[in-house]
């Protein structure tokens, strides 16, 4: 065990002796810390954006209700109040931003029609966005196996090419050797992800709950999973360059072909000409509304709210019952499109989660993000919880604009507030299954090694 | 000796030497096949996306205006609420390079009182998956080819020094650089060999859009760029596998620098330039134009300021008691005021996120210097036409299709609606066939390429600086030969 031991501390001497490793090193843990300092600040950036949206719509109350007299028709002023329908994002979001940069989660929602208010775009700059973004998951997923290839790919080859394979062999049967190899290059890029992961954690202020813990969890798998295809490939017969063709090559296509390839086989599979659908339907279900006689809107409103088909409205004056029923008009017409829109992009989202899972390390990303509630299932699951949000407004207006209550009538602190949307599944629903793609992939690469070094 | 035809000879020998090395080389051939048959479907991705968003495009946007001509008689204000909507048509070489459609929205309402964000785009649709972008013939020649370069030639010198030969190509009467000369030609053959089908097929997919003489000028400069950016590549490997000891070593070196480029580089680069010039979110900015907006009053509020004093003005003017009196429609002049006001008010706060784009972008920009792949796509984008100053110019365009209209039908309620029974009147339907159409147009090609010259710097630096490396190893080279044969 001495022995193991003292082969371990000279092999990890040898290899932090390398410049190339130290400088990897020193620029892994300086990205790593640098993007765990940015997921703090996104995290303080996401918060006040939230308080942003909540104090807007008291100020704007309070400036509504002391500009209107108090006799002022509810409808009326009710026309300018946004409700505040903030998102809170789980801390872990810091640590896996996925698509958060191009969404909204704290959108304000007028009694309007809501179809036209769904899909607001966040300020984002395109240049940045499309230049992609930075962020621990991308670190620990896309540039930490680069780390471990350039550490592992010359393993054996390394001591055979440069004449010392023999030699050191004499010493140590092959096995051990290997061994304390792969664990002094483990305990490095462990110290290194543990590090990163530690900064993440403690600057983005995560609690360590179940879905901190799964992602976790992903990433180690994901980090032995490359160690096994290192080994598997280093077992091969072949000298240090080819090694570090064919594992640079893999790494091009399990980091960039796969995701780029199965995306755009996604896309052509699954197009959405609903967005501009349900756009074009909203605004000419409202509009044609006004043309109508107010009996006809009014119709097609009790068939979706039957408990207020008593209220009548009158057919030659302008009432805010009416206004807002021929709003109510346009989510109709749109509705079909909606539903499809938002169908197709389940679709999307569940397919690519499907077959992510032959390319282990984007199955790994797209489980961090869901983990994170930073993917596109969070972003629907968060439109649906908008959704009901202003259904429960509806409710609560609906009966002061029939008795065109004054404003003072409206008793504002039993208002309903937004309820967040709720994770869609469970933590190990969203790990498992890239955690067995992980585990078998990893098997996969070390047993193929294994046959081919015997052979 | 050092005539040019024995020159020239020497060097295309050594490239050919350097040919059949490589066309014995397994990975090269794979990886040639990969990038080629890579390129080819990534052309025929992109171009399948962008037919299918211009036919969709077209297809609404025709919609859209037919419901806007068959509009029955409407009071102009119920007009003014109606709206519009546009939809951003696909940049000239979108197909090439769709550089940041994707992130930018492909429709806005056009509405009175309010400036709506462009929604839908791309990326709200996408999974998360795409974080290298989408494959296009561009994201192929950027991030792809410079490995196919490094792995074709890495070893092209270092291998001839490994093995010994190098000596002897110095005793047989090559100059140094004339070998280096000939490594250089060699690998930009395998890459040009490689750029060569997926060029061809960019330019025969290209068909249509090639009607005007200005998509070929496009498409031309765009394959200078790229030529560049590779040429780059190819200088800076050969340069690499001169100086290292091993071949080993030269691969793992330039390897690293295609990570540092290609990968780590434009990450950090836009990371730090949101982190430097923060922009307000979505909700923050909306709270803004708020405030900003019950700053400037509303014509709908009773006793505004504002709008108390735009009254007694009026009937000063033209010497009446009431409002109702007045031979314009007050409320057409009110709303067209108001529109005027508000509509400042959401132009300037939206002047305020593009200037924060712009400090953002001059980031990228200056970034280009330490990643030509981010010098090589920016300008590649500004080429395509489809940059950010082209989502810019839809988004002002759109806001000044906008206010026209707008403004157009406020004058038509203020001359042709009388003030008594004002909401009960209608505007024929002659009128709505006397509105502009929306039209955009593209960035002009020599304005994108001056907009640019930082990164035009960049991928001349990129050129410039292997350049001047290999001239000094050469130097080093000749060295080296002597070592080797004394």
């Amino acid at each position: 065990m001495r022995a193991w031991a003292r082969l371990l501390a000279l092999d990890l001497r040898r290899l932090t002796r390398s410049a190339g490793t130290t400088a990897a090193i020193i620029l892994l843990l300086g990205l790593g810390i640098y993007g765990a300092w940015r997921a703090g600040r996104n995290a303080e950036a996401a918060r006040s954006s939230l308080a942003a949206a909540e104090t807007a719509y008291d100020d704007q109350l309070d400036f509504l209700l002391s500009v209107y007299p108090p006799t002022t028709d509810a409808g009326e002023v009710l026309y300018y109040v946004a409700f505040p329908a903030p998102q809170p994002p789980l801390p872990v979001s810091a640590l896996a931003r996925g698509r958060a940069a191009v969404e909204t989660e704290s959108l304000r929602i007028r009694l309007l029609a809501l179809e036209g208010q769904l899909y607001e775009h966040e300020t984002v700059n395109p240049r940045l966005a499309a230049a992609g973004y930075l962020d621990l998951a991308f670190l620990l997923i896309a540039l930490l196996p680069l780390f471990i290839i350039a550490v592992s790919y010359d393993l054996i080859s390394g001591e055979r090419e440069g004449g010392t394979w023999n030699l050191v062999r004499l010493f140590a049967p092959r096995r051990r050797l290997l061994a304390a190899k792969l664990a002094s290059r483990a305990m490095l890029v462990g110290a290194v992800a543990a590090v990163v992961m530690a900064a993440g954690a403690l600057m983005a202020g995560i609690d360590l709950d179940g879905r901190a813990g799964w992602m976790f969890a992903l990433v180690a798998l994901h980090t032995v999973f490359w160690f096994a295809l290192c080994l598997g490939v280093a077992m091969g017969n072949r000298s240090s360059t080819a090694n570090a063709m064919i594992l640079a090559g893999v790494w091009v296509v399990l980091t960039i072909l796969a995701p780029a390839a199965l995306s755009l086989a996604n896309a052509v599979l699954h197009p959405v000409p609903e967005a501009l659908e349900l756009t074009v339907q909203q605004r000419q279900g409202y509009h044609e509304a006004w043309d109508l006689p107010p009996s006809a809107t009014m119709e097609s409103f009790y068939r979706d709210y039957p408990e207020w088909s008593g209220q009548a409205v009158p057919e030659d004056v302008f009432t805010w019952g009416w206004y807002y029923a021929m709003n109510h008009r346009g989510d109709q017409a749109a509705r079909d499109a909606s539903r499809a829109y938002r169908e197709v992009l389940r679709e999307r989202d569940a397919w690519a989660r499907r077959w992510s899972l032959f390319a282990p390390p984007l199955a790994t990303q797209l489980a961090l993000d869901r983990l994170a509630r930073t993917d596109l299932r969070a972003q629907l699951d968060y439109q649906d919880a908008v959704r009901r949000f202003h259904e429960r407004l509806k409710d609560h207006f609906f009966p002061h604009f029939f008795a065109t209550a004054p404003i003072d009538a409206v008793a504002w602190d039993q208002v309903p507030t937004f309820e967040p949307a709720a994770p869609a599944d469970s933590a190990a629903q969203a790990g498992v299954p890239p955690a067995i793609a992980l585990i078998l992939a990893s098997g996969l690469a070390l047993g193929v090694g294994v046959r081919r070094a015997r052979a | 000796m050092r005539n040019a035809p024995e020159g020239l000879r020497n060097t295309l020998l050594i490239a050919r030497r350097q040919l059949g090395a490589v066309r014995q080389d397994g990975y090269v051939l794979f990886l040639l096949g990969l990038v080629v048959a890579l390129g080819l479907v990534a052309a025929l991705g992109a171009r399948h996306h962008v037919a299918s968003e211009t036919e969709q495009r077209d297809r609404y946007q025709a919609m859209v205006d037919r419901q806007w001509l068959e509009q029955p008689e409407r009071h102009p204000h119920r007009v003014i609420h109606y709206g519009f909507l546009v939809f951003r048509e696909q940049a000239p070489l979108e197909f090439v390079d769709p550089g940041v459609s994707d992130y930018a929205g492909t429709s806005i309402y056009l509405e009175g009182h309010r400036q709506n964000t462009a929604n839908f785009g791309e990326a709200r649709h996408s999974t998360g998956m795409t974080r290298f972008g989408r494959l296009t013939p561009a994201s192929v020649l950027a991030l792809l080819l410079p490995l196919l370069v490094v792995v074709a030639g890495f070893a092209a010198v270092s291998a001839e020094r490994e093995g010994g030969t190098l000596g002897v190509l110095l005793t047989q009467g090559a100059t140094p650089a004339q070998i280096l000369a000939g490594k250089v030609l060699a690998t930009g053959a395998v890459g040009a060999l490689a750029t060569l089908p997926v060029a061809l097929a960019v330019g025969v997919m290209a068909g249509p859009g090639l009607d005007s003489p200005a998509s070929v000028t496009r498409l031309g400069v765009l394959a200078g760029i790229y030529g560049i950016y590779l040429a780059g590549w190819v200088l800076v490997t050969v340069l690499v596998s001169a100086v290292r000891t091993s071949s080993r070593s030269a691969l793992a070196q330039l390897l690293a620098l295609w990570v540092v480029i290609c990968v780590a580089t434009p990450r950090v680069a836009a990371s730090v330039a949101g982190a430097l010039y923060p922009l307000p979110s979505r909700a923050e900015l909306t709270a803004q134009v708020e405030q900003a907006l019950n700053e400037v009053g509303d014509s709908h509020r009773p006793d505004d300021p504002f709008f108390n004093a735009l009254r007694e003005e009026y009937l000063e003017r033209y010497q009446v008691g009431a409002v109702e009196d007045l031979p314009v429609n007050w409320r057409g002049v009110l709303s067209r005021e108001s529109e005027a006001l508000t509509s400042r008010v959401f132009e300037d706060h939206r002047q305020e996120l593009v200037k924060g784009h712009l400090r953002q972008n001059k980031v990228m920009a200056w970034s280009g210097f330490l990643s030509p792949y981010l010098a090589a796509r920016d300008l590649s984008m500004g080429i395509a036409g489809s940059g950010p100053e082209a989502t810019e110019a839809f988004l002002a365009q759109a806001e000044a299709h906008r206010y026209t209209i707008i403004q157009r039908l406020n004058e038509l309620h203020i001359r042709e609606i009388r003030n008594e029974n004002d909401r009960a009147q209608r505007l024929s339907r002659e009128h709505w066939g006397q509105f502009p159409v929306f039209g955009t147009e593209p960035p002009p090609l020599g304005g994108a390429l001056a907009d640019r010259p930082v990164s035009l710097a960049a991928l001349g630096l990129w050129i410039g600086l292997p350049l001047t490396g290999l001239g000094l190893a050469r130097r080093r080279l000749a060295l080296v030969g002597t070592e080797r044969s004394s």
